[in-house]
């Protein structure tokens, strides 16, 4: 007996005095790593780099909302309480209050924040290919700052570090001007260490981060900049038109020669509802699908972001651009074999008749496991005929208006319409709505043209250009951020 | 030495001739075998006398006379007479009258006399258990004792609920600590647990459970196994029942008429085509009654209890098993339970304590609350469709997408989860002397679990989310994995197996003594040291071959290339180490006093706050044991006090220090590719949550027949492990992405309770029990972070408003919301109305303006207010049992009232089948002030405002049972001890206002409590139940 008294009295002691109580608690997380000690080895980085390029997946929103809040487009869906915020943001109701608007403000924080993670080390270690690594993170931390300055204005500037709580609470919103001088230094940072070719497919490459660098001018009315940037990319060579634009935008011709950066995505892991973030699809397709569709070339899906009968009737019934942008579904139907088998739904959120044809669920173009949510179809950021309005737009600004009527009709012409004369700098506006509805930019290119309040309904100058900071995140840093004006 | 000073003058008066004195010796003790101190020996009919000591011993010298008589008495004892004659030396075993008062009860790593506790607790024995008939402890738990709160989270098989003691004290984690033979069984696990294997449970409800320290805050609940009984012949009894279990409740849903009508005045207020041509429709599908059907529920229980001279042994076996009200043996739950207990004494020094319990369970569950649910599509499903159509396919219910049929539904589910549980304790107690007891024991608790789900290739109609198919031929889906290959993903299997041990290290030295036989000292002193580890292996395989059931194993997967499977695993382990003391201290039963403190280290906290020390204070005093007390008819009146601090650390682990486990995955060459992202940001100074609970009581007994309990207490709880929303701009939200945790807020929970029971004493041909317990918990949030106005919970409808908050002055999850004021029931009362709400037209509901600016603001809280909570006003458990020659009858009321619930599961979609109080919706001016008129077209009728908040105030009788013991004349023929026949009803009737179908709506959020997505409702149980003993 007491011999068993001794072997417990023993091991406890031995237990306690052998371990050290703080040995005995400190238990390591198996096979994760630790935040603290990474980046001791190549991969390490490109393992970050990777985690910095997930939050672009996030694009989708603000293709909804740069369409929706103009007007080429409601927002639709099931029913009005379905995504309330989209459809305030149709309205212009729009308030502090708002999901799609948060979910867009954190979207971008969390990225350029994991951008800022690789950037806080990157003097752990040398070797050969990081500086490529830290131009492309640079690239991904403009990137996410250009969409939040295109949609709130001025926000807090956070440059390569993490933040805690109580540091969050002393920071201010930083004016717009200091947010675009970081990342027009980013983004020639990274064009001066990435290639325009030989990058693996959806790295950025150093097309990608001028022709950003050119936009971001270019909001800024930055024309000569702007112009000259472009002018490298295009004068580079590496991209040109391609023929064929009615199938631009199926996953099949994705990556082409008009690609200057698109947003990758794989229709192979999809995921909830609930987080719109954790798909490795695009949830554009999805959504703007037609509702509960049974036919043939479409899938169904959810009805969101329908295209306005103005839209359609913008467009001369000659040009290509109006069906390949916008999917007549009556009379798309009408021209199927037997029409009276194919049937669809409408929700009750809005019906224009049109569907936005560029991103929509096409059948083959499936996404797992719920082909309503996700599709593989890239989103196309910046394609090359972009680049060639945007240039038009710089040097017709700066007064070179042969040259944009050349980069206007070269526009024009891929699509087989005849070239026009420009009267003012007006018709490359007007040529940028044909050229690029559907895709995101309508709405902000109203607003940095001073267009906005002409076009849109409910439109107050001097409020809407800006969307609200969403109340939540000015209150979570102390309250002291000024709400933008008007809201 | 007093004795022999004693005999010495025995002896002399002896010699000098007197009347002859004799001197009587002995113990009494009690039928636990504890000795039993002041129990008052005296000689019939005299006054004075003698008390026995601590130990129980006394000696008496009297007069010996041929008919000398002792008395040997003892609060809540049966008083005993014996009779002398020639016995010089008397043992006394007292049997308890009124049971509670003498009787041991456990309080951690110790056990004391209720009589002389300091802390607040309640008892339920492992009778008042078993009776209730239900699977699980939680479940028999509801109303039985005061303080504690148990809410259900669903009624199907296998269910859990919530145990809440004495309120929510945080939105994260607040299950009780809860202790099966001092081995840590969480309430996770409860399905394990037979009920039938129960002894008793003892809650531990104010600060004195701080001997628990890091994991106390939330109450601590004790539960002892049956144990046998020394020198007592094998005891076998048989009990079972068998019972048929029918729904509660039905909703009143539109019959396809009623729904076609008014569909079509829906479509055409939205200015649409009426989808109806005829509206003659008749009844059309009741789906609700294809759903809801009647199942069995059965509980055998063999248990066998005996001990010998230095052996006590209890086994138990355990047989359960119960299909859904719902889905059947889709909706299923079983469990096998085996169980030794064994207490034997090695040596006369050394005892052994032995434990062992096991427990096989298999659970099928149906998907539950919410959208996807069965329950949700069979309320919404259209009752114009039929369940199956002419051409024999299962209809589609085409117009709703996330609307699927429930009976298709139902039979393509395959999910089963399996648990291998074995629990126990090894535990040595050493006599090193008298007064000091040496406890060693080594915990165990190991559970295996395994699951598996299979999913076929399912089609349930055009672009439904379930769909698992390409379409309605069941082809698979291709799947391009890279450019131009393309792979066939059909039926897929799901596995995983994980398991779970913690290990448990105690030991504590145990010192008991009496000094100068007034003042009693006991102390405690030890260690724990636990770990838990977990693991597991999750797994999922396509393409199951011809789509079946039969090779629904990951083993027969045919995918091709493996391309599409994946698996997963996960390991964890954490630990704590613990010191703990406890000193008592009283003086004549009459003034007690007990001190604690813990020191506990947790490896869920990083190097600045690991380690918290836990002190705790109280004492009683038992005013009916003083010499000046002398009210009659109150036999035993004792005060209370207590004040403590105790934690909170249940956490995910590592949540102090930043891991790389968020997602970062990105799209390379069409290739998914894997990068890293921090999951969450770190807080290297993050510690447990501190209660500080005051708690002042009383008990009393009074004509030996009335017990009463009575407790006030106060518990705030500090520093709260928050995961609240953070600024967007620390980055946390990513994928895989969390907010960091963070000790910020306070919450507040003062509440009043009471007990009261009658018993007839016992001897009495009719014997009559009856108990009350009563309830109140003043719920509060004091604080929430800095920066932080609220922390947003449930979300109301699909993609809607959060409906429910914790928010500093409300109670934690109360529902906000827009309150209604009727109906507008014209234009000219709108455009005249003194308030402007946008987009109103008559027939939409009018808001009120809260902040009294003249506008109804949709887009900030100005005009959102309380609407209500789901915690209730009070809580109140009634029992009775009466007992009369062979007959039995009982009964356990349980009422929750106050609280409300949140109408949560109707699809706000034009083609969704509504209730049926629609009916009476606003069709024109005066034609109603309380229900909209129904419109496809934009309205706010469908934000979340009162209109959705019911009372869920509700009375339910919980059990009934009436039995009949055959006569012992008729058993003695079969030589069978005894025989109980009963029958019994669960849930016979709920008294209630609210719609749903079923008021008891718990769930483990504390912010989610009260949002009803339409709960798996708790069925009404017929049951006939035999018992025998042998």
């Amino acid at each position: 007996m007491k011999k068993t008294i001794l072997f417990f009295g023993i091991t406890s002691m031995l237990l306690l005095v052998n371990s050290g109580c703080d040995k005995f608690l400190t238990v390591d997380p198996p096979y994760t790593q630790d935040a603290e000690n990474f980046f001791e080895t190549p991969e390490d980085f490109e393992r970050a780099l990777t985690g910095a390029y997930d939050l672009l997946q996030g694009s989708f929103m603000s293709l909804w909302i740069g369409e929706i809040a103009s007007d080429n487009s409601i927002a639709g869906g099931e029913s009005v309480n379905d995504s309330q915020g989209l459809h305030q943001i149709d309205e212009m109701t729009h308030g502090g209050v708002n999901n799609d608007l948060r979910s867009l403000f954190r979207w971008n924080y969390a990225g350029l924040t994991r951008a800022n993670y690789l950037l806080e080390n990157q003097d752990n270690i040398d070797f050969v290919g990081k500086d490529v690594i830290v131009g492309e993170a640079k690239f991904l931390r403009a990137y996410y700052y250009f969409e939040l300055v295109k949609f709130f204005g001025d926000v807090p500037l956070i440059v390569d570090k993490r933040i805690g709580i109580e540091e969050a609470l002393t920071l201010e919103r930083t004016p717009t001007s200091e947010v675009y001088a970081q990342i027009e230094a980013d983004l020639i940072a990274a064009s001066s260490v990435l290639s325009y070719t030989g990058v693996v497919k959806g790295h950025a490459t150093k097309g990608a981060a001028l022709s950003m660098l050119g936009k971001a001018y270019l909001y800024q009315n930055k024309f000569s900049q702007a112009a000259s940037t472009f002018d490298q990319v295009i004068s580079e060579g590496v991209y040109s038109l391609v023929s064929n634009y009615e199938e631009m935008f199926t996953a099949a011709n994705e990556n082409n020669l008009e690609t200057v950066f698109d947003i990758q995505y794989s229709g192979l892991e999809g995921g909830g509802y609930g987080c719109l973030i954790c798909l490795e699809g695009n949830a554009a397709p999805g959504f703007h699908g037609i509702r509960q569709y049974n036919g043939p070339v479409y899938g169904d899906g959810n009805s969101y972001n329908l295209p306005t009968q103005a839209l359609y009737d913008a467009f001369s019934s000659v040009d290509p651009r109006r069906d390949a942008t916008i999917l007549d579904i009556e009379s798309f139907i009408a021209t199927q074999q037997n029409p009276g088998d194919i049937s669809y739904a409408i929700g009750a959120g809005g019906h224009s008749g049109f569907y936005n044809n560029k991103y929509i669920k096409r059948i083959g173009e499936i996404g797992l496991p719920d082909n309503d949510l996700t599709s593989p179809v890239n989103y196309r950021v910046i394609r090359y005929s972009d680049v060639l309005l945007m240039a038009a737009e710089a040097h017709y600004q700066n007064g070179n208006t042969g040259l944009a009527q050349q980069l206007v009709n070269q526009v024009r012409t891929r699509v087989g319409i005849q070239g026009i004369s420009l009267s003012s700098v007006n018709d490359i506006y007007t040529e940028r709505r044909y050229e690029l509805s559907g895709e995101g930019h309508r709405f902000f290119d109203l607003v940095r043209t001073g267009q906005a309040s002409s076009f849109i309904p409910g439109f107050q100058t001097g409020k809407h250009e800006l969307f609200p900071i969403p109340q939540a995140e000015i209150d979570l840093t102390g309250g002291n951020w000024a709400q933008n004006p008007g809201y | 030495m007093n004795k022999l000073l004693l005999l010495f003058a025995v002896s002399f008066f002896g010699l000098t001739g007197f009347s002859q004195e004799i001197i009587i010796n002995g113990n009494v003790s009690s039928e636990e075998n504890e000795m039993l101190p002041f129990v008052s020996v005296s000689v019939k009919g005299e006054n004075a006398g003698v008390k026995t000591d601590f130990d129980g011993n006394y000696s008496i010298t009297v007069k010996d006379t041929a008919d000398l008589m002792l008395t040997y008495y003892f609060f809540g004892f049966i008083k005993q007479e014996i009779l002398v004659g020639a016995q010089r030396t008397i043992n006394v075993v007292l049997i308890s009258e009124t049971q509670d008062m003498d009787e041991v009860v456990v309080v951690g790593y110790g056990k004391v006399r209720t009589k002389e506790l300091t802390g607040a607790t309640s008892k339920v024995s492992g009778e008042d258990i078993e009776k209730m008939n239900v699977a699980r402890m939680d479940q028999a738990l509801q109303g039985q004792v005061s303080g504690v709160n148990i809410s259900t989270n669903s009624g199907s098989p296998g269910g859990s609920s919530n145990i809440r003691i004495r309120g929510l004290s945080t939105f994260g984690d607040n299950d009780p600590l809860i202790l099966v033979d001092g081995v840590v069984y969480d309430s996770e696990g409860l399905n394990a647990l037979n009920p039938s294997d129960i002894k008793s449970i003892n809650v531990l409800k104010d600060a004195t459970a701080g001997i628990y320290g890091v994991r106390a805050a939330n109450g601590v609940i004790i539960v002892e196994t049956k144990n046998g009984k020394l020198n007592s012949k094998p005891k076998i009894q048989y009990n079972g029942y068998y019972g048929i279990q029918q729904t509660s409740r039905r909703l009143d849903l539109l019959n396809a008429e009623e729904y076609a009508v008014i569909k079509n005045e829906m479509f055409a207020f939205g200015g649409q085509d009426m989808p109806f041509n005829n509206t003659n429709l008749g009844v059309g599908t009741n789906w609700q009654d294809t759903i809801f059907k009647s199942a069995p529920v059965q509980s055998h229980n063999f248990s066998m209890n005996g001990g010998t001279a230095n052996t006590q042994y209890s086994l138990g076996l355990g047989y359960f098993t119960q299909d859904g009200i719902v889905g059947g043996d889709k909706s299923h739950f079983s469990r096998y339970n085996a169980r030794l207990n064994l207490s034997t004494d090695i040596s006369p020094k050394l005892k052994l304590n032995s434990v062992f319990l096991y427990s096989n369970e298999l659970r099928n569950t149906l998907p539950e609350s919410g959208i996807g649910s069965v329950l949700y599509n069979t309320i919404n499903a259209f009752p114009n469709a039929p369940i199956i159509t002419p051409d024999g396919n299962y209809s589609y219910l085409d117009e709703v997408s996330d609307i699927i049929n429930p009976v298709a539904q139902i039979e393509n589910q395959y999910n089963w989860g399996w648990a291998d549980k074995f629990v126990g304790k090894e535990e040595f107690i050493y006599s090193i002397t008298k007064n000091l007891t040496f406890t060693n024991r080594f915990n165990y608790n190991y559970a295996q679990t395994k699951s598996k789900v299979f999913s076929p290739l399912v089609w349930y109609g055009d672009g439904k989310f379930a769909n698992t198919a390409l379409n309605e031929d069941l082809e698979s889906p291709l799947v391009e994995i890279a450019d131009s290959i393309f792979l066939e993903r059909g039926a897929a299997v799901y596995e995983n197996r994980s398991s779970f041990i913690d290990l448990t290290f105690e030991s504590y030295m145990n010192y008991d003594r009496v000094f100068d036989s007034v003042h009693r000292v006991k102390a405690t002193a030890g260690v724990s040291i636990f770990q838990r580890k977990g693991e597991s292996l999750g797994g999922t395989a396509f393409n199951i071959p011809n789509n079946s059931l039969e090779f629904a194993d990951i083993s027969a997967n045919q995918a091709e290339g493996g391309f599409l499977n994946s698996v997963s695993s996960y390991e964890f382990k954490e630990r704590l180490l613990s010191a703990f003391l406890r000193a008592e201290y009283g003086y004549k039963s009459r003034y007690l006093f007990s001190g604690i403190i813990r020191l506990d280290g947790s490896s869920k906290f990083g190097g600045n706050n690991r380690y918290g020390l836990f002190p705790t204070g109280s004492g009683a005093w038992l005013m009916s044991e003083e010499d000046f007390f002398n009210i009659d008819f109150i036999n035993f009146w004792k005060f209370r006090a207590s004040y403590g601090v105790s934690g909170n650390d249940q956490i995910a682990n590592f949540a102090y220090r930043a891991l790389l486990n968020g997602e970062g995955v990105y799209v390379f060459n069409d290739i998914i590719t894997q990068g890293v992202a921090i999951g969450r940001p770190a807080n290297p100074d993050l510690k447990w949550e501190t209660t500080r609970q005051f708690n002042i009581g009383m008990d009393m007994t009074a004509w030996k027949r009335v017990d009463f309990t009575t407790n006030f207490f106060i518990k705030n709880t500090f520093d709260l492990l928050f995961q609240p929303d953070v600024t967007a701009i620390l980055g946390s939200y990513g994928p895989g992405g969390y907010p960091p945790i963070i000790n910020a807020g306070d919450v507040s929970n003062k509440g009043f309770e009471f007990e009261l029971g009658f018993r007839t004493l016992p001897g009495k041909e009719l014997f009559a029990s009856v108990n009350l317990n009563f309830t109140t918990i003043n719920n509060k949030v004091t604080g929430v972070p800095e920066g932080v106005d609220f922390v947003p919970g449930a979300a109301f409808s699909v993609g809607g408003n959060v409906a429910t908050r914790f928010e500093q002055g409300y109670e934690i999850g109360y529902f906000i919301g827009y309150e209604m004021d009727g109906i507008f029931q014209t234009q000219e009362e709108i455009d005249g109305a003194a308030v402007v709400q946008e987009g109103a037209q008559p027939g939409d509901i009018r808001f009120v303006d809260q902040n009294g600016d003249g506008v109804i603001n949709f887009n900030d809280d100005s005009d959102r207010s309380y609407l209500g909570s789901a915690i209730p006003d009070f809580t109140m458990g009634f029992s009775f049992n009466l007992k009369y020659k062979g007959f039995d009858l009982s009964g356990n009321l349980y009422a929750a009232i106050g609280q409300e619930v949140i109408r949560n599961y109707e699809r706000q979609q034009p083609y969704a089948n509504q209730l049926g109080y629609v009916i009476n919706r606003w069709t024109g001016e005066g034609t109603s002030n309380e229900h909209p008129r129904l419109t496809t077209g934009s309205t706010r009728n469908n934000v979340f405002s009162s209109y959705f908040v019911e009372d869920g105030s509700f009375v339910r009788l919980r059990n009934t049972q009436f039995g009949y013991n055959i006569p012992k004349s008729v058993l003695k023929k079969i030589k069978v001890e005894a025989i109980r026949v009963y029958v019994s009803a669960n849930n016979l009737f709920t008294l209630t206002r609210y719609q749903g179908f079923d008021p008891d709506v718990g769930s483990a959020g504390a912010l989610s409590a009260g949002v009803d997505y339409g709960v798996y409702p708790q069925a009404k149980t017929f049951i006939g139940g035999l018992q025998i003993t042998f």
